[in-house]
């Protein structure tokens, strides 16, 4: 026996029950309160679209009971109502309607301005739509991505056919449903057509088919996303074929909304499937030939047919019922739920007891998602619809039909149905409890479109998504003599279903995390590893000052595999990178290498990199950590523009870096090779092929941490033997490695700045000081024209050394005041322990045409000095 | 947006695997003020346009398609594939 537990009592369920199914069972027939005047709600559409059934499911709020599955131990509670649903204070509010006219929002608390705030919190508060769950983690829900040539939304007898036929010749065909086949469906010739058809689709081999997905929206491309149980499925078609059905209109008449109102789909499900009678004395209006299986099913669950009030097409019905014709439903009277209906005739009005009023009325399609795609170009035209949602009210037969043609991308006939008018009272939108009154109202007071009329009464735009009600509108207005485009439909967004957050947020964890080869070897020396861009990196072995000093006095690895590394080749190579960079690039010999900056073609500072001629004619080039990837495209475009016929590899994952840092780095070095490294061999601003410890690499002496260095680029695969033995070997130099956080104060103390953290997006390289890396002398590269005209302009900001008061490791961001007025900003600062002072770098803004010298950060003093701060002859880097 | 661009080496791909390079203008211009104008101003126009995308998630390199800027409709450029 399972049990669902329903506000502290159990409740029992058995198969194939919904929560809903198991607490109609139970009794339950008020399942909510509507948002604005509290009125009871229950049961009606049983196919989730209506909001009447909205309850809290395992503490998730707004569950549509009614396509839920019951399962054991669930939690369920009713939501809205003061203090429940059943019984509810705030059901007084419905007496005061007429003074909460529509627009009510936009015409009360105006004045005084605080009123507002206040009435928000009581307004939101009574509407009792729901709690956000606590302590509840989001699921994180993954997205995937699906190809397909013909994407069947809905698996009806239209959609399952359009699949059928789509599948045809092997085309590759996905069939979604935000169910499973027939499973709203109450039994009947429908649902014998579906089984059929779905075994059809079983056995066809080039269908996919995808339950429990329910379409969200049809986005350019076309692009669909289904919101699936545990993940968001994009989907990429082709062609679209949506058969997502039709719905039956909610007439309006007093009490439409009342519990014992229900849609004859719904009551037949209920009737047929789950077994339950909807109540004990039916009344049933029948407008479509499908009433006939709703009053048989209705018949067998032990509901008492009183009467049916049938149009004339209408065969007569079974026997035992009193049959009207031409009436029309006036008002359901009741207050927990219907009581009597009362009925126009002919002779008159009519009150027939009863507590239950079944509409088998005129169905409208549910053509939101169609709707969505009318205003895609040009994928517009690859989504058509099939089945009752083009043609409502259509035969099974010409339903299968209709799909058959839409699957083969053939013209599907379209039958428009006439939209009824409007009662006299009751409500067009149940969700929001915009009566027709309302509608009226908002008409009288000049807002006469039906988008404007959407905007002000807010009608459609409840949790149904204008499902029940988004015919009326476009139908009021057109009533009442407006125009076509005043009486449009209104316009369909995404979601056409309900989605939740987590899976509108789905995917947002996917991320791209890269590792250097020695990542591991970094995770066994206890480093702390973290974020850098998209890199996972060590900041720091234990204590970066321990790191600083052994840069500083001893020697210090360093992984730096995390470069950009290209090599150029081709018999334009050297000619492209002459053309692209802003330096001088012929005159660099073999075996010598230079700093560079890459300039876009504002002239603005892209990236920076090492630069070595290598002795065959190509060169080989580096760039920072987080500009590999462009810097690949950057010049790959280039020579694409131009033709060029350059080879670009991109060797920053195949090759690891290491750099070796510190005065006593050339006599490690010396220990693992044969190869020369003293300085007239090697000397600064030189690269040179060395085999270290049996591993290959290419050196290169630059040194951005200021002191004696070599970067050793080496393969990948090689780098852990490589750095084991210079850890060995250097242990008596008292070696050891360091991290990020170390080397953010080792180049600061060099006055480096680092791209993006110390530049904005428009700094040229005058602004950073760099301006002695660009050879304006050259006839062009990419950048000079703008640069150019920038250089003939005054200075209006620049990046330059500080020295701050105190300890102003915590001044980064800080904002640089001259006489109470911001001129600047702190972008780098750190208390230096080879200097014993606060530096820091940070931008200035031009004052009368000059920059000014002294400056505050805070409550700290900042002043302009020269940068490098430390060795500013580059006495150490040269050793 | 599901947009689709025909890679004339990995076939037609989700957009999203590509990287916007903007209309195509050409490389460079022989005198500084019509290299100006080729940097700072675009065309820009409804219609179609030739442009440049990156294939990042693929084959890594450059390509140019026609696409309407108004309706989105993406075509292969018969052209070289240059600027």
């Amino acid at each position: 026996m399972a049990w669902i537990e329903f506000e502290g009592r159990r409740v029992r369920i058995e198969a194939g029950d919904t929560v809903a199914s198991a607490l109609f069972r139970h009794g339950v027939r008020t399942f909510t309160r509507s948002i604005k005047s509290h009125r009871r709600r229950g049961l009606t559409c049983l196919t989730g679209d209506c909001a009447n059934c909205l309850v809290r499911v395992d503490d998730e709020p707004g569950m549509r009971s009614c396509i839920t599955p019951a399962r054991d131990g669930m939690r369920v509670e009713r939501e809205g109502g003061v203090p429940s649903v059943e019984r509810d204070l705030l059901a007084a509010l419905d007496r005061l309607h007429p003074l909460l006219p529509v627009g009510f929002y936009s015409k009360t608390f105006i004045r005084p301005r605080l009123a507002w705030t206040v009435a928000e919190r009581l307004i939101r508060g009574a509407t009792g739509i729901g709690r956000l769950p606590t302590g509840v983690r989001p699921r994180i829900s993954q997205v995937r991505h699906l190809h397909v040539e013909v994407l069947v939304i809905g698996a009806g007898v239209a959609g399952l056919s359009a699949a059928l036929s789509a599948s045809e010749g092997g085309r590759s065909v996905l069939l979604c449903d935000e169910g499973e086949p027939g499973w709203l469906v109450a039994p009947g010739p429908t649902i014998e057509r579906i089984c059929s058809l779905a075994e059809a689709v079983q056995r066809a081999a080039s269908i996919t088919t995808l339950w429990h997905h329910a379409a969200v929206g049809i986005y350019e491309g076309p692009l669909v996303p289904l919101a699936g149980p545990e993940r968001l499925v994009h989907v990429h078609p082709e062609r679209v074929v949506v058969a997502t059905g039709a719905l039956e209109s909610l007439q309006t008449f007093r009490g439409n909304d009342l519990p014992g109102v229900w849609l004859g789909r719904g009551a037949a499900r209920l009737a047929g499937r789950h077994g339950l009678s909807p109540g004990r004395r039916a009344v049933i209006v029948a407008e479509t030939a499908e009433a006939l299986e709703h009053l048989g099913a209705l018949g067998s669950s032990g509901s008492k047919l009183v009467a049916v009030v049938a149009s004339d097409e209408i065969p007569a019905p079974t026997a035992g019922a009193r049959v009207i014709r031409g009436g029309a439903v006036m008002a359901a009277l009741g207050r927990r739920g219907v009581r009597a209906v009362v009925i126009r005739t002919e002779r008159g009005s009519e009150r027939i007891a009863c507590d239950t009023l079944v509409l088998s009325t005129r169905r409208f399609p549910r053509d939101a998602l169609l709707r969505m795609a009318a205003d895609l170009p040009p994928s517009g035209e690859a989504v058509v619809g099939a089945g009752e949602v083009v043609a409502p009210g259509c035969s099974l037969d010409e339903a299968e039909q209709s799909g058959a043609l839409a699957g083969r991308g053939e013209a599907v006939p379209i039958s428009e149905p006439p939209a009824p008018g409007l009662g006299a009272e009751g409500l067009v939108c149940p969700c929001e409890d915009v009566s027709v009154a309302d509608l009226e109202r908002a008409w009288e007071e000049g807002w006469r479109s039906s988008e404007i009329l959407k905007r002000y009464t807010t009608a459609t735009m409840g949790p149904c998504r204008g499902a029940l009600c988004g015919w009326a509108l476009a139908a009021f207005a057109r009533a009442r003599g407006a125009d076509a485009l005043a009486s449009a439909r209104t316009t369909a967004r995404p979601p056409a279903r309900p989605v939740r957050l987590e899976q509108l947020a789905a995917g947002v964890h996917e991320v791209v995390e890269k590792r250097t080869g020695l990542h591991h070897l970094h995770v066994s020396r206890g480093a702390r590893v973290d974020w850098s861009g998209r890199w996972k990196r060590p900041f720091t072995y234990g204590d970066w000052r321990d790191e600083h000093r052994a840069v500083r006095e001893r020697v210090s690895l360093m992984d730096v595999g995390t470069l950009g590394k290209f090599l150029i080749g081709g018999p334009d190579g050297r000619e492209l990178l002459e053309r692209v960079l802003p330096c001088r690039v012929e005159s660099l010999e073999p075996g010598r290498c230079r700093y560079v900056v890459v300039l876009d073609e504002g002239g603005y500072v892209m990236d920076d990199g090492i630069l070595c001629a290598l002795g065959d004619g190509r060169a080989y080039l580096t760039s920072t950590s987080g500009g590999a990837e462009r810097m690949e495209a950057w010049l790959r475009g280039w020579a694409d523009r131009w033709g060029l016929r350059a080879h670009i590899v991109d060797r920053t994952s195949a090759l690891g870096a290491i750099n070796v840092a510190g005065p006593r780095a050339r006599e490690l070095l010396s220990r693992l090779t044969d190869d020369p490294v003293d300085a007239s061999a090697f000397p600064y601003g030189a690269h040179r092929h060395l085999t270290v410890a049996g591993v290959p690499c290419r050196a290169i002496r630059v040194g951005f941490v200021g002191e004696l260095s070599f970067e050793l680029h080496h393969p990948r695969s090689r780098g852990f033997e490589l750095w084991t033995a210079l850890e060995q070997s250097g242990a008596d130099l008292g070696v050891r490695p360091h991290g990020l956080d170390a080397l953010d104060v080792l180049r600061l103390e060099k006055g480096h700045p680092y791209l993006g953290q110390d530049t904005l997006p428009d700094d040229h390289p005058d602004k950073l000081g760099l301006g002695w890396t660009v050879a304006m002398d050259k006839p062009w590269f990419v950048g000079r024209v703008a640069l150019q005209r920038m250089r003939e302009l005054p200075l209006e900001r620049r990046l330059v050394g500080l020295e701050l008061d105190g300890d102003a490791s915590s001044l980064r961001g800080m904002p640089l005041a001259l006489d109470g007025r911001v001129v600047g900003r702190v972008t780098s600062c750190a208390l230096s322990p080879a200097l014993g002072r606060s530096i820091g770098l940070g931008w200035l803004r031009a004052v009368d045409g000059g920059f000014p010298q002294v400056l505050r950060a805070g409550s700290a003093q900042a002043r302009v000095v020269p940068t490098p701060f430390y060795d500013p002859e580059g006495v150490r880097v040269r050793a | 947006m599901g947009l689709k661009i025909p890679c004339p080496r990995c076939g037609p791909r989700p957009f999203s695997e590509f990287a916007f390079g903007g209309e195509v203008r050409g490389g460079r211009s022989p005198d500084p003020e019509g290299d100006f104008r080729r940097v700072y101003l675009r065309a820009n126009a409804p219609g179609p346009q030739r442009e440049r995308w990156f294939h990042a998630f693929g084959c890594r390199r450059w390509l140019v398609v026609r696409r309407d800027t108004v309706t989105n409709r993406i075509d292969p450029d018969e052209g070289d594939g240059l600027d």
